[in-house]
């Protein structure tokens, strides 16, 4: 056992003895840092802890020179290839040297992406900056230019906890920000902070998202840009990649199925697959930056944004006090949610998939109860009346029949009953009845219109032959007249 | 009874010398062979032409013609007006038999060789009205202004304007300016109620006052029997009669078209919109449009748009010209390439008008 722990304790200090031979030779060679370390430069103290110095790279890798040469004029001399501190681009090129080489990341068994430089071009930071002809972003940036640490380092100005800071050194600056974008917010963020994500991530939680969880680090681009992962289009999947793992969702204790149903809702469907951007995707609800799940007294202000004249409908009816006094969230209680369904007819009235029911029963609230089921019949009828129109109407411009005035005003009618739909919200009868019976008496008398043309349909094929009988009749006549004026002798 | 006509007309008579035309009448007689049948064709065309007054004033009454209220106008006139509907659809079913009347008219007139002389201003001002009642459909088709007429008439005024030199300032005259606009639609109008009607009279009156006064053509074969066998008819009442019978028959199809088949008024136009798939012209019209789109776009160094309207307007002018240049037929001799050329010209319009028809 003694023996053991010998041989042990002997590869390990040879070991030890090797490392610290390599790294004081490593050292010993770049001249550059021991003159720099002297004159106690910030560069060359942050660079000691560098990746890129405990990688062995020396100050030459990016400045040029001869590292190993203590004569300064040697080292820094144009024929050793010494280019100073790099400018503009430059910059971002001399960390593309490595960086965009897959065979030199491999040959520090770095498994760092190598498309940053490329896709740093292509994305929003990679256009033009106003102060010359170099991009807006360089690599050093938001990395910084010495002291680069990896961004799992809590160091790092990318890391998860700092990554909010460094975008909001820009991006928090209205004086800045307005020299590319002067319409784009300077309070992200603020509203970060305000957020579940950002309360959570200030408390040191690094599963929690920040700004390149949603936009994307290296290849962010416009929110209106399709490509970005902040489009509209893309968004619901964007938010999904966290929300919807279940593993990752364990500890905060909340649903992941919201992507599922909002991708088979009415406005899921809209968005995702007529790729209609007026659909709200996830921020349209629950707020970007700031995004929080919407309190039960405001979820109708969230819906009205869209469903303004139903948002204002249900805030003065008496359902606005009840849904509060019973903590019902709105618009949520009949709708649902992430699932939202096509609204139809079948969710007003008592019958068992009404949801009016939920609440209201003949015993425990009659008036409730009384009022969804005329609304109900109210809206059922003008339906049937509205159908039986349109058949009609369409039943004879199938006969060749004009009736182009009736279609028009069966428009109405359907109108109509668009409106009444909207004003289910107000929840009473009567406002109800305003829209409803000035649709019924429309589709009443297109019925009547259409009718006249399917009369005048049959009065046409009558008359046609009446007509066709006489004319035939004078022309019989007139055969057996010319016959006999051509027998007669002349 | 007898006492009151005879006085009306002895009182009418003793004016203008009625007696004298009956008399005319009276002696008038028309050669019965077994072609007389293409005899009637110019009298239904005539028939044909007094119904489309007769409608198309009616149609006045209401019609509107401008941009706005054009296509509404004759949504009232098929949907409010009184038999409405009926009017509107014979004046457009009427429109369409009337150039097919006329064209059956005109090839009958061709291969009889009706055209000799002394009948070569009979042809010419017949084929003036040919093309006077082919100039009345496109004018026509404008008028509802609808989705399908808009785009035929912008496809139509487009072919006119690739002729050279005078293409156009001759498309620039007929829209009224650069494009079909509410412009055109009342250029169309005013050429359609009274520019055409004043030529076509006027040609009419001509064409049937050579056709009265020079009498009914004899086929050259008819010509060579000898006179005994030379079968006539009177021309009143036997002819007329006849006439009027026939006259009876069309009505009475005109009648059966317009309740069975009403014209359709289709989608009121819009200058903005796309132009739907599938645009043609009035069917009389497709033969030329046809033979168009078989043209390559360049021929030799020309356009080959050009090349077939150019090639088009020569043939109209040879065609016109026939009596001129058929010096056979004048001499009274068989001459069969004018069948050869008519019969080319028939089953070339019959091919092309039905490919286009049904492409």
């Amino acid at each position: 056992m003694v023996l053991v722990n010998n041989n042990v304790l002997a590869i390990v200090l040879c070991s030890v003895l090797a490392l610290s031979t390599a790294f004081v030779t490593a050292q010993a060679q770049d001249q550059c840092l021991t003159c720099h370390s002297t004159l106690e430069d910030n560069a060359s103290a942050a660079f000691k802890g560098d990746i890129h110095s405990r990688k062995g790279l020396t100050c030459a890798s990016c400045h040029g020179g001869d590292a190993r040469s203590d004569d300064m004029e040697k080292a820094m001399g144009t024929a050793a290839g010494f280019i100073g501190v790099p400018k503009g681009n430059a910059v971002s090129e001399v960390c593309a040297r490595c960086h965009s080489s897959s065979e030199t990341m491999k040959g520090y068994r770095s498994n760092v992406p190598v498309s940053q430089w490329e896709l740093l071009k292509a994305s929003v930071h990679g256009k033009v900056s106003t102060a010359g002809g170099e991009q807006i972003l360089q690599c050093t940036t938001c990395h910084n230019a010495h002291g680069i640490v990896p961004v799992a380092d809590p160091r790092s100005p990318v890391h998860q906890r700092n990554a909010v800071k460094t975008c909001g050194t820009c991006h928090g600056s209205a004086s800045y920000m307005r020299r590319y974008n002067p319409s784009l917010p300077v309070d992200q963020v603020e509203k970060y902070r305000t957020s579940v994500h950002g309360v959570l991530n200030a408390r040191g939680d690094a599963k929690v998202a920040e700004c390149a969880s949603c936009h994307g680090s290296h290849d962010i681009r416009p929110a209106s840009d399709v490509r970005s992962k902040v489009h509209p289009l893309n968004l619901p999947m964007t938010c999904a990649a966290c929300h919807s793992d279940v593993a990752r969702m364990k500890e905060y204790k909340i649903p992941t199925d919201q992507y599922e149903k909002f991708a088979e809702s009415v406005h899921g469907k809209a968005l995702l697959e007529k790729r209609d951007l007026g659909a709200p995707a996830c921020n349209d609800c629950h707020g970007n930056h700031g995004a929080v799940p919407p309190g039960v007294q405001s979820i109708s202000n969230v819906c009205g944004t869209c469903h303004a004249l139903n948002a204002e409908l249900f805030t003065s009816s008496p359902h606005k006090k009840a849904f509060d006094v019973a903590k019902l969230p709105e618009c949520e209680t009949c709708h649902g949610n992430h699932e939202i369904i096509a609204t139809t007819d079948n969710l007003l009235g008592v019958s068992p998939e009404a949801v009016c029911s939920n609440c209201h029963s003949p015993e425990t609230n009659v008036k409730g109860y009384g009022v969804a089921r005329t609304m109900r019949a109210l809206i059922d009828s003008l339906e049937a009346l509205e159908g039986t129109a349109a058949g009609l109407v369409s039943e004879a411009e199938q006969k060749g029949m004009e009736v182009g005035e009736a279609k028009f005003k069966l428009r109405d009618a359907r109108q109509a009953r668009l409106q009444s739909r909207t004003m289910v919200h107000a929840f009473d009868e009567a406002k109800f009845e305003e829209v409803v019976r000035p649709g019924m008496a429309i589709a009443t008398v297109v019925m009547g219109e259409a009718q006249a043309a399917l009369d005048d349909y049959v009065f046409r094929r009558v008359g046609l032959g009446l007509a066709t009988l006489i004319i035939t009749l004078l022309t019989l006549s007139l055969y057996l007249y010319i016959k006999r004026i051509e027998r007669s002798p002349r | 009874m007898k006492t009151l006509w005879n006085r009306t007309f002895a009182w009418i008579d003793e004016r203008v010398q009625l007696s004298d035309v009956m008399s005319f009448l009276g002696k008038k007689s028309v050669p019965v062979h077994r072609h007389s049948v293409w005899y009637y064709f110019g009298g239904v065309s005539l028939f044909l032409f007094i119904i489309q007054v007769v409608t198309g004033i009616l149609l006045l009454l209401y019609y509107k013609g401008s941009e706005e209220l054009a296509f509404e106008s004759i949504q009232f006139i098929m949907a409010k007006v009184e038999f409405g509907w009926l009017i509107r659809s014979i004046h457009s079913w009427a429109a369409n038999l009337f150039i097919l009347s006329a064209f059956i008219h005109m090839f009958s007139v061709l291969f009889e060789k009706a055209y000799r002389k002394p009948r070569e201003l009979t042809w010419l001002s017949g084929m003036i009205l040919l093309f006077l009642g082919m100039g009345f459909g496109f004018s026509g088709y404008l008028l509802p202004w609808n989705e399908v007429s808009f785009f035929a008439t912008k496809v139509g005024t487009d072919i006119a304007g690739v002729l050279p030199v005078v293409g156009e300032p001759l498309m620039v005259f007929l829209r009224g300016g650069e494009d079909v606009t509410g412009a055109t639609l009342s250029r169309f109008f005013g050429f359609h109620v009274a520019v055409l009607p004043g030529i076509f009279t006027v040609m009419l009156g001509l064409h049937l006052l050579l056709v009265q006064r020079q009498g009914m053509s004899k086929p050259l074969s008819y010509e060579q029997l000898p006179a005994t066998d030379q079968k006539t008819m009177p021309f009143f009442p036997n002819f007329m009669l006849r006439d009027l019978l026939l006259w009876l028959l069309v009505l009475n199809l005109l009648a059966i078209l317009a309740v069975f088949f009403p014209w359709e008024l289709g989608v009121k136009a819009d200058p903005f919109a796309p132009a739907p798939a599938g645009i043609k012209p009035e069917w009389y019209f497709m033969f030329m449009f046809q033979t168009l789109k078989y043209i390559p776009g360049e021929l030799w160094f020309l356009e080959g748009e050009v090349v077939g309207i150019l090639l088009f307007s020569l043939a109209g002018l040879v065609w016109m010209f026939i009596p001129l240049w058929d010096k056979k037929s004048a001499r009274g001799e068989e001459n069969r390439f004018i069948n050869y050329l008519g019969l080319f010209a028939l089953i070339y319009i019959i091919v092309l008008t039905t490919i286009g028809w049904f492409s």
